[in-house]
Parts: structure tokens; sequence; C-alpha cells
């Protein structure tokens, strides 16, 4: 019998009764071990592991691996070392015997990577994490597995990171620390080696910070980072990890905006980003991370060196202490920082500009024309489909969202101008005025000849069959009729397009000699990326070459030598509209004799190296405009039609956009159609005739119903033509609060039976941290207010029948004489006879007095404007009796006599049921009905308006009367709907009220303001429980109105109102009414002191 | 002509006593000066209606001028009697007053009472924005009547022969409020005045401010281009008068953009966006 099988025989009783399995576990050790170890070295080995069973409950689970890892770990070590090993094992065991087991299997694989030393600090490390409940045990576990693949990527050192991570995350979750254990292989074996640690670090501070983010972390960090340029991660990670140290759970957060903002930035420019940051971020590290996530927004409008112009203003706020300003800056949340923007960047924007051009192109064409973005357009899906290109549909111009070609933003502006002109132009010379068969100025229309050879033709054609239909043309439009000449529709509207434009552009010239020089630079800008001629077909190339003799530049003409004269009778032909007085109908001419010429010249290439592509000689450059005769001219033939190549209209030119004469007109027809005009002769446009002119226009590009059938895709897209031509094209619904310009023309009573009709406007709000505004901050939605009942007003009046009266009579005194007498005057309208007399009575006395005997008598007007700005909060929805109570804490003393209570709570009741228990908002619509009596008397322009809303970019601003309206029953009804809503954001609100008071027309104009406590909304502060922001605000927005020349007054009858109103009115007035009832006498007293100062 | 003081350097002349010697420029727009010759020989009151600055007050001195010419006697010619009209413009301020002198009163003849007297045309400028009661004071003298009383004095007055009483007004800027009542208006024919068309802007520009036509011509559809902005922005299209003024500072050598900044685009409006865009058509159509 071998020392082994003696061995097993001597134990595996014993053995057997921890665990079956546990003699032949040990039997396989054995006969692995003895190979190695002597007699005594495996009897101790032996017993090692049996003492391990004996150790604990369940500790021979670990005896069973320790048998079985053993021949493998002794391989590893010395016989000594195993048994320092097994004593790891043990001590593990004492705290739970499956985190040994886990222990002694995962150790062989461990000890690839860790000396023998480390063994014990790697236990340690899983021991930690090991609290002695089954959770903590399982994790404990777990580690050991993972950590043997996961020393494989971390050092032990960071293992050790990441043990504290999970340990710490132990304290709130251990499913979570189990996820972040599991997954932690896969992500340390992608990242890059010294982004390892870096990463761990930052995941510390995240679970420092905000322990449930570290899921987050892991699950999105390694993409997050990957497009960070590898030189850079580092650093990123260690900025991330100081700004989460410093400002807690909104770390990660900023973290994730940043990585995500950086990955739009080019590799090698990160560097200076990040470095910039990290400058910054021992002031702010807020502003540092702000910073990374404005970047791609602000590189894309500046350049480097304009960049670091911009942020140097930031850091400047930095130095000065200001970091909530620098934050605010670095978010591009202060006007500051888009002002700074806005006046580095060469980038103009249409927004910027639009007003201003929308009069420039009015001035210009005397139309009501509109100037929008040309993604409006594209967005109304009828056939236009750039949104970079300046175009028209007629009433409206559009213009692309931004302008950069140049790099100073004067010329960027220039070529806004350009574009604008351009297509006022379109307008101005009516370019979509043709008409069939008219002549033009210079040459005679032929369309009629050519429309009755064509029938001609068709008839001889079509000899046999006699289908009437068959040539009964159907035509919408009067253009439509002229494209119906051609045979290839597409090279007619390619050529009409360059024809047309080039008559435009030389009416611009001509007429606005002012922007020559920029429609010029424009044209050569254009030239200079036209494509090569030579690579195109020949027919192709002609039209090309016409377009370049039609931006003015004829000298980059190419054309075979041999071939001159055909190019040479295009250019005179369209030189021809180059001619005063040209008009559109010249334009359709010359258009079809280029494209008589154009058709036979087949487009196949021509690149044999025998013909010179030549540039023009001078003579061709100053050619004189000539429509093409008969005559040929001895020039090498056309090569045959062989292989054409598709032809393809020549690119339009940025300037002049896209131009569609067909769809024009016939939106134009379906507009007049709609409004009733169509003219006796014309009967209206059948469905059929509509998808007949769709069908054949090649302004509608077909790829875009490709996909759909194209009955059902032009069945959609003339719906939206038609419901286009329906609503005209004005103005802009949404229209920025700041311009405010031509708001409130006109239509005030007609919009009865539409849905609740909302203009949004925008104002910035005033961030007292910062000291700078927040641009365009509040989104305000200005809505007619709800009608309600009649009655409601009635009632009012009869119940306060005596106080109505009473304040009438008082308002009615104040009503000024129209007349005032000015005494003492030299000349003037009458004499005053006691003036007279001791005028006598001091000549005779010698006084030398001067002859003041004069009276006149002045006009002068009462002219006062005032807005009454309702609160309509939630808070107003209160009761009065309840609000009192929480006032007046002295109850009615019932001598603790029930019955006497119960009797006083049963007349109470009583009395609410006759008469509801009266709210704020019930006083406050009371109040106004007074009010609107008394200014009624006196004659003064007044507004009512309520306000509301929840969050910034939803005020809402209820309008029961505005300044310019009349008082009528609509405005009654309106008075008994104000009822109360959400929040108090009062800021905008006045900053709306002040819009309006600033548009009206009067010497003196107040503002005031009714609430019922401290203005309050969500977002309105930093937290829920600020109220400085708020506070802040609205006093900023105070003195705005002042700054105005408005006078604000405020009312509250929050009783508690003294303390905030101290600060938010500083030397506003401002008043809180005690007794609440006394509101609706107050209101019209307050306001007679405060129109008459 | 009885000048009285000529002495200092300037001329001094009674009211009446104020002819128009030279021939004024007027470009004739219409039918306008046949119009207003029939009906100074039927005596009948004229109204001029139009913005401002197209030529009404040209026109009344070129008439002025012309009717004189006709007569053929410069001693007995159409002296032309100018009132400015404004709120405070009283009834006493036309027909006259008692002032105060030394121990006694004088009366002073008011410049109606004046026109009355000598025959001459009495131009009431700009007449909404005289008082109503000083228009309805002029009713007896517009009608068959031709009388004016004079109330303080007790006295009546008519009209000498080559009388005839004119009034301008611009309908563009009057409110509601400042609107001629109807038994003032019904008193009149109305010669409506309206802004040239661009050739004879051109010619009139050119004439007045010595520039060449090509420069006029630029001006004139300037101002065509400014008119159109009228009720979008601008309460009134740009007047003749301005262009003028812009003409003659290019004639003295100031660029013609800035030029038109000061004469059309400042004087024109104080709203900067309007001007801002009104600036962009400036510098579209005059070069650098």
């Amino acid at each position: 019998m071998s020392s082994v099988e003696a061995l097993h025989d001597q134990y595996s009783q014993e053995l057997k009764g921890f665990g079956a399995s546990l003699p032949d576990d040990l039997l396989q050790g054995l006969q692995g071990l003895s190979e190695i170890y002597d007699q005594s070295q495996l009897e101790q080995w032996v017993k090692i592991g049996v003492n391990l069973a004996h150790h604990s409950l369940r500790s021979w689970e670990a005896t069973s691996e320790f048998f079985r890892v053993s021949p493998e770990m002794a391989k590893k070590l010395t016989f000594s070392e195993l048994k320092q090993w097994s004593e790891i094992g043990t001590y593990l065991a004492t705290d739970a015997s499956l985190m040994s087991v886990a222990f002694i299997k995962g150790s062989p694989s461990a000890l690839d990577s860790l000396n023998f030393a480390d063994l014990d600090i790697w236990a340690k490390q899983g021991q930690r994490l090991c609290r002695g409940n089954w959770k903590s045990i399982a994790l404990a576990a777990l580690y050991f597995q993972q950590s043997a693949s996961l020393l494989n990527v971390l050092s032990l050192e960071l293992v050790d990171r990441l043990v504290e991570i999970i340990d710490q995350l132990t304290e709130r979750s251990y499913e979570l620390a189990n996820s972040v254990l599991e997954s932690s292989y896969d992500i340390f074996s992608n990242l890059a080696e010294e982004d390892r640690e870096p990463f761990l670090l930052f995941a510390k501070s995240v679970t420092r910070a905000s322990w449930a983010d570290t899921r987050l972390y892991f699950e999105r960090g390694p993409k997050l980072i990957e497009n960070i340029s590898p030189n850079e991660r580092t650093i990123f990670l260690d900025l991330a990890s100081k700004v989460t140290m410093d400002v807690g759970r909104q770390g990660f957060p900023l973290f994730v905006d940043a990585a995500q903002s950086l990955e739009e930035i080019p590799l090698e420019d990160q560097k200076a980003l990040l470095l910039f940051a990290t400058n910054i971020a021992p002031n702010s590290a807020i502003a540092a991370m702000e910073y990374l996530k404005s970047t791609p927004f602000v590189r894309s409008r500046l350049t480097t060196e304009q960049m670091e112009r911009w942020s140097e203003v930031g850091v400047e706020l930095l130095r000065m202490g200001n970091a909530e300003g620098a934050e605010a800056y670095f978010r591009l949340e202060s006007s500051r920082a888009e002002e700074m923007l806005a006046a580095l960047s060469a980038r103009v924007e249409l927004p910027s500009v639009s007003s201003m051009l929308r009069m420039y192109a009015k001035a210009l064409s005397g139309e009501q024309v509109a100037v929008l973005s040309s993604e409006d357009l594209v967005d109304r899906n009828i056939g236009w489909i750039s949104e970079a290109a300046p175009t028209t549909e007629g009433t409206t111009i559009y213009l692309p969202p931004f302008v950069n070609t140049f790099e100073e933003q004067g010329s960027n502006f220039q070529v806004y101008k350009v574009f604008t002109t351009h297509q006022t132009g379109r307008l101005e010379f009516g370019s979509f005025n043709y008409a069939f068969n008219l002549d033009g100025q210079h040459t005679e229309s032929s369309a009629e000849l050519r429309e009755s050879d064509q029938l001609q033709n068709k008839l001889s054609s079509d000899a046999e069959n006699t289908d009437e239909d068959s040539h009964a043309q159907t035509v919408s439009t009067e253009i439509q009729r002229y494209f119906n000449l051609f045979d290839d529709r597409l090279l007619i509207s390619g050529i009409f397009t360059i024809v047309e434009d080039t008559r435009v552009g030389s009416y611009v010239d001509r007429e606005y000699g002012g922007i020559r020089k920029w429609l010029q630079r424009l044209q050569n800008w254009e030239v200079d990326r036209r494509p090569e001629v030579r690579a195109m077909g020949l027919r192709q190339a002609f039209v090309e070459n016409l377009l370049r003799a039609s931006l003015g530049r004829p000298d980059t003409i190419r054309w075979p030598q041999d071939r001159y004269t055909t190019m040479q009778k295009g250019i005179r032909a369209l030189q021809m509209v180059n001619l005063e007085h040209a008009t559109v109908q010249d334009s359709a001419e010359v258009a079809s004799a280029l494209y008589d010429i154009a058709v036979l010249i087949p487009n196949v290439p021509l690149e044999s190296a025998d013909v010179e592509w030549e540039p023009p000689d001078e003579e061709m450059i100053q050619i004189a405009p000539d429509m093409p005769g008969g005559g040929e001219g001895g020039e090498a033939p056309m090569p045959a039609s062989g292989d054409e190549l598709d032809f393809e209209n020549p690119e339009q030119p940025e300037f002049r956009g896209e131009f569609k004469p067909e769809l024009v007109q016939l939106m134009m027809k379906l507009k007049d159609q709609q409004q009733g005009q169509t003219d006796g002769t014309a009967s209206p446009l059948t469905k059929e005739q509509l998808m007949e002119l769709l069908q054949n226009s090649v302004e509608i590009t077909i790829n875009e119903w490709a996909e759909g059938d194209l009955a059902s895709s032009l069945g959609m897209f003339l719906d939206n033509l038609e419901k286009d031509a329906g609503t005209p094209a004005g103005e802009p619904k949404e229209q920025s609060g700041e311009s405010g310009d031509e708001r409130g023309g006109g239509d005030g009573g007609d919009d009865e039976e539409l849905p609740v009709e909302i203009d949004w406007f925008y104002y910035d709000e005033w961030d007292f941290r910062a000291s700078d505004y927040r641009p365009r901050w509040c989104r305000v939605g200005e809505r007619l207010g709800d009608e309600g009942e009649l009655d409601y007003y009635q009632d009012i009046l009869q119940k306060h029948h005596g106080l109505v009266m009473e304040t009438r009579r008082q308002f009615e005194l104040m009503r000024p004489e129209s007349f005032r007498k000015i005494k003492r005057l030299e000349d003037g309208h009458e004499i005053d006879l006691d003036e007279a007399i001791q005028f006598y009575v001091d000549k005779k006395a010698g006084v030398g007095p001067l002859a003041r005997i004069y009276t006149r008598r002045n006009k002068i007007e009462r002219d006062v404007a005032v807005a009454f700005l309702l609160d309509m909060s939630a808070s107003t929805d209160e009761e009065i009796e309840k609000q009192r109570q929480k006032y007046q804490e002295e109850e009615e003393d019932f001598q603790d006599d029930p019955s006497k209570y119960f009797q006083w709570l049963a007349q109470r009741r009583a009395r609410q049921a006759i008469e509801p228990p009266k709210r704020i908002i019930d006083l406050e619509k009371e109040s106004t009905v007074l009010v609107v009596e008394a200014l009624e008397a006196i004659g003064d322009s007044y507004g009512i308006y309520g306000f509301s809303g929840y969050g910034r970019d939803n005020v809402e601003f209820h309008v029961i009367k505005d300044l310019e309206e009349d008082f009528n029953d609509r405005v009654r009804k309106r008075i008994d709907k104000i009822d109360p809503v959400r929040s108090t954001r009062m800021g905008p609100a006045i900053r709306h009220t002040i819009q309006k008071l600033d548009d009206h027309d009067a010497k003196v104009k107040i503002l005031i303001m009714v609430s019922d406590g401290r203005p309050q909304d969500h977002g309105y502060g930093r937290d829920r429980t600020e109220k400085e922001y708020a506070v802040h605000d609205t006093k900023q927005a105070l003195n705005e109105a002042k700054r105005k020349g408005i006078t604000p007054f405020l009312i509250t009858v929050d009783k508690e109102g003294h303390d905030y109103l101290k600060q938010m009115c500083d030397d506003i007035g401002y008043e809180v009414v005690d007794n609440i009832e006394s509101l609706p006498r107050r209101l019209p007293t307050l306001y007679r002191h405060l129109a008459a100062e | 002509m009885t000048t009285i003081e000529q002495s200092q350097g300037f001329k001094q002349l009674a009211v009446e006593d104020f002819r128009i010697s030279e021939e004024p420029f007027y470009l004739p727009i219409s039918d306008e000066v046949e119009l207003f010759e029939s009906a100074y020989e039927q005596k009948i009151p004229v109204l001029l209606k139009g913005p401002t600055g197209v030529g009404k007050t040209r026109f009344i001195e070129y008439m002025s001028w012309k009717l004189h010419k006709n007569l053929q006697d410069s001693e007995s010619g159409v002296p032309l009697i100018t009132v400015a009209c404004h709120e405070d413009l009283t009834a006493s301020d036309l027909v006259g007053r008692y002032l105060l002198e030394g121990e006694e009163t004088r009366w002073v003849d008011g410049p109606i009472t004046r026109a009355t007297k000598v025959g001459a045309i009495c131009y009431l400028d700009e007449v909404v924005e005289a008082r109503k009661d000083t228009t309805v004071l002029i009713h007896p003298l517009t009608d068959y009547r031709r009388l004016l009383p004079v109330e303080k004095r007790g006295e009546l007055l008519e009209a000498a022969d080559g009388f005839i009483l004119v009034m301008s007004y611009n309908p563009g800027y009057q409110s509601a409020l400042k609107d001629l009542k109807h038994s003032t208006r019904q008193r009149f024919i109305a010669i409506e005045f309206g802004y040239p068309d661009r050739d004879q802007e051109t010619e009139i520009i050119s004439k007045e401010s010595g520039v060449d036509l090509s420069i006029a011509s630029e001006l004139a559809k300037l101002a065509e281009k400014v008119r159109n902005l009228k009720e979008h922005g601008l309460g009134e299209g740009v007047s003749t008068r301005l262009l003028v003024y812009a003409g003659k500072l290019i004639h003295q050598g100031i660029s013609p953009r800035r030029a038109c900044e000061v004469a059309v685009v400042w004087a024109l409006t104080d709203d900067l966006e309007v001007q801002r865009s009104i600036e962009e058509v400036v510098t579209s159509i005059f070069e650098e």
C-alpha cells in the first residue's frame, strides 16, 4: 500500500463525516502531490485539510477545494508557502467558509499575476468586503472569483481601489456592488492601460458623491471617453474627479455632458481645451466643465483665437471672484456671453437681422414680404428642399438660417443683403409674372408659333389615333403652358433659370450700385467653385458655360475651339436680357432660343486630345447682345450623338438659390382661387390638372417620393400646397418680445371662432449671482382670457352699488378741466381785471411794472395709461376665512361650551351656503370691476392682465383687456373667468407688461401688480427653498419698468409681505393691504393717488 | 415794395407787402395750375392736401408769382400772406387785437385782416393744427359773402378783390381729433398733392439742388423705396424737400451715402431698426 493510499485510508473515514466527496478529493490531491512532497509533508498537508474541515461549520467545503487545488499550487509554492496559504484560507473560513472556498479556488490563477507575498493582501481585500451577512459573503466570494482575472488587468493597488469603491457601494446596495464587480473585468480589460487608474479614481469620486451614478458610470464611462484623445483622457478624468469632489452629485452629469461635447472636437484640438479647463478648475470646477460643454457650439462660430478672447472674459469673471457669473458665462446662459459671441463671431444669424431685412425687402419691392428661414419653407413640404439656400415662393423671402461664407461679420451680412436683394429682385422685376405669348421689350414672342407647330406635329403623328383628348392640353398656369412647348422640360427649366437670374442680376446691378461690389464678390466666389467643364457632356458644358457668363465671368468659359460659333451664339442671346428694360418675356424668348441651340448639341463627352478647350478671346467677352439668326457658320460638326451622358442642370449658385416659377405661379393661382378671385375666363383648377402639373414639373425632385407610390405622395403634396395657399404667408407667429415692432397691429375682434391662439414672447431673466441676464430665458405665452358669464359683472356691480357710485364720483372729480388758466402773461387771450388794475396802480406809482395782465387758457390733456397685472397663482384660490385664521390665532371664546361652538359653526355653515366663502381671487376680480368702472369714468386707457404658469418656458399671460381694446361685453365676460392657475413667476409677466406699456403712447404710464404672496415658480431659484433669486429677478424687472418711464406699484394681501417687499421694492411703491376685504375699496383709491402724482 | 428796414443787411417788410418777384421753380404734376387759376378767377377758396414736403407751399408761391405776372402790374399784384397754424392759434391772432401802448390801446390788424384789406392770397399752413374756434372764424370769408367780422371793433370787413383763402393740410398724420370739421371742409375745393413720380422727382431734385441727373435719379429711386415703408415702420414717406437737401449736400461735396444718412435716414425716424433698414437701402443704391 502506497503512502498515498495509507494516508487516504487513514483520513477518509474522518473526512466522510464532513462530506461524502471529501475522501475522493483527498485522493485526487494526494495523487497530484505525491510526486512533489515527501511523506511527512504529505501528512502535514492532509492534516491541514482536516483541521480546516474541523475549523468551523462548513469549512469542510474549503477543505474540499484545498485538496483539489493544492497540486496546482504546489507547483508554484514551496511547502512552507503552501502552509501559509492554507492559513489564509483558514482565517478566511473563520469569517465565512464560502469566501474561503472562493479564495482557495481563485488562488492559482491569482498567483499568475501576484507574488506570494501579495496573496495575503489580496485575501484581506476580499475579507474586507465580508461583513458576516450572506450578501456580503457572496460578494466577497464573487470578488475572489473575479479578481483572479481582474488582476490580469489591474495592479493589486488598483484592485484595492476598486474594492474600496465596491465596499462603499455595499453600504447602499449589494446588488449594485455585485454588478459593478461583475462588469469590472470587461471594462478594465477594454480600457487602455494608462486610462485604468484615472478611470478608477474618478469612479471613486462618483461613488462618494452619488453612489447611484456608479452603475451609470461603469456602463457608459468607457464609451464616453472612447472618443477623447488617448493622451488627454487622463487629464480629463482627473479633471472630472476633481470637479466631482468639489461639486458632489452634479459632477457625473457634468462629466457626461462634457465628454459628449468633447466627442465633437477633433482629437488634436482637445488638448488645448482640456488644458484651459484644468486651469480654471481650481477657481470653479463647474465653470471648467461648462466650458467644455459649450465648446462645440462656440467653436462652430469662432476661430481658435476668437475663442481665446471669448474665454478670457469668463476667466476675468473668475478672477474677480464671480464664480457664478463665470459658470453662467461658460454655460452660455448669460447675456454677456452671447453678446461677446455675437461680437466676435463672423457668422451672422438670421434672427438677428431678419426684421431689418424684412423692412429692407419691403422697401425695395413695395410689397408685403416676410422674411423667414429656409428651414420653414422646407418644413412646409411644398416642393422646396434646400435648407441652406435663399429662395422665395412669391410672398416671402426665405434665407438660410446663418451665413458664414466670409471671415468677417460685415461681409457675411453683405452676403445676406445680396441674397435678399436678388430674391426681392425676382418679385420687384417680375420673375413670376410670365404671361403666355406676350412680347418682350427686345424680343417678339414665338410661343404661339411654337405651340401651333407642336400641335401640328402631334396631329400628323397621331393621324390614325383619333382620340380627341390626347392633345387637349390642360394647363394650370401660364408658365406651365410655356414649359409645355418643350420636349425636354429639364433642359428648358435649367436654361430659363439661368436666363431669368441673369436678367434679375442685371437689374440689381443697374438699380443698386451700392451692392454691386458684393454681388461681384459673390459671383467670383461662385465661379471659383464651379465644376470642371471638360468632364461634362457637351450639352451640359454649354449650359454650364452660359451660367458662367451669367455670373459675369465669360472669361471662365471653356469650349472646344472648333465649335466656338455655337457658344458665341449662346452668349450673344444671353446678353439680350442684360439690356435695360428687359422683361421676363424676353427671358422666356431668349431661353427658347438657347434651348433650340442646346437640343442640337449631343450630350457626349468630348475628351479627345485633338480639340483644344479654349478660354474665350477678347471679342467673346465683349460680345454684343443679339438673338441667334438662321445662317450656320463654317463650324466643325457636332459629334454624333453616340453614348450620351445623362444631362443635369448646373448647380445653382448659392446666392441665387432655388427658382421655381411653375410652383410659384401655381400657388398664386390657388391663392386667388381660394380668395374667390378667379377671373371669369379661367375655370377653377381641377385636381387632375394639378396632378398633371406636379407630375410633369421638374421643379419637384422625384426622389422625394420615390419611397411611396407616386400618386399618394403627390396627393399629400398637393394638400400641403393648397393648405399653404389658404394661409396667407404673413409675419412669423413667434416674435421676440425684444423687438416688439409691429405687434397689436389691428385685428382685435375678428378671431372669435379660432381656438386659443398663443403668441410667444421671450424675455431675459436676471441672475443676481452672475449679475447678468440669462438671455431669452423665459417664454411668455400671451392669450386672450377665457370668457365666462356676463351676469357676474352685473352681480358685482349691484352688490357694490354704493361703492361703485362713490368711486365713480371721486374719479370724475379727477377729470381735468380741459383748459387751465394761466395768469400773468404779457400777451394772452383775455385781460385779467385784477392784474390790470394792479398794473395801473403800479404805473401811477411809478414802480415800472411789467404789463402782465393777460390770461390764457391752455389745453392740458390727461394722458395716462395703466396696466393692472393680477396674480392668478394657485394660492389665490385660498379662502379668506382660512387665511385670516392663519394670522389671527385668537379663536372666538366659547368658554368651553360645546353648544355655543356648534351654534357658531352652524351659523357659519349657513352663511357659507348662501354665499360661498370668498377667495383672494374673488376679491381681485371685484376690485377689477370697481377699477374698470372708475377708469371708464375718467377715460384713462388701461389694460388688465393676469399671469400664472409653470416653469420658465410656460409663463401664461392672460389678456383680460388690452390697452388698445375698448371696454365691451367680452371683457366683462373675461373678468368672470379670472381663475387661479399655477405658479407666480413675476419677472417675465412684468417684462411683458412693460413691453405693452412701452408700445402704448401715453405721457404717464403706471403698472399696478396685485398679488397674494412672494414670487415663486418651478426653477425660479437654485432650489425649491431658495427665495432670493425670484425676489431679485422681480426687483430687476420693476427697475426695468422705471427705466422705461413706467411707475410700478405693488399691492399685496400677504401680511408677511413686508419682509420681502422691502427688499424687492427698494424705492418702488408698494402697499400691504391688511384687511383683505378692503381691497376693492383700496385699489381705486391707490390708483387715484398714483395717477395724480 | 415798401421796405421798412434795409440798413442792417436784412429785409423787413409788412406782411401784406410780400410778393414773389422771381419765378420759383415749380414743376406741375398735373392740372393743378389751371385748377388754381380758375378757382382764383371764381373766388373759390382752395384746400391743398398732401404729405409734407411735396411742394404745397412752393405751389402757392408759384401761383402767387404767376397770378401776379398775369396782372402785368407789379404794384397791384398778389401778395402772399402765410400763417403757420398751431394749436394755440386764436381768433385774435388772426384777426387782430388791441395792444397797450403807453397810456392807450392801439389796434393791430392780424394777418387775415390785412390780407382781406389788400386782396392777398391768405395761406393757412397746416390748418388742422389750429383750434376749432379759429377755423370757424373764416367761414363768412369763404362763401359768397366774403366778409370778415372784426368783433372787437364791431366792424365787418369786405374782402378786396384779389383776396383768396388757401389752406393746406396733411391727411397723413392727423388723428381723429384733428380732422377738419365738415362745415369747414366743404367750403373749399381740394387739390391733392402726391409724391411726384421718379422722373419728375429726378428733375425737381436736380433743378433745386444742382446735382446732375444721374444722382438725382438715384435719390428719386431711394425715395420710391423708402416710401414703400410708409405704414410699415414709417409714419410718413420721405419728402421731396429732404431729397433736395440731400442733393444739396452732395452738390457741396458730401458723399452720397453720408448725405442720405443725415438728410434722409436720421431725419425720418428715431427707430433704430427702421433707420438701419433704410440705411441698407441707401447703401444698396449708392456706391461707396
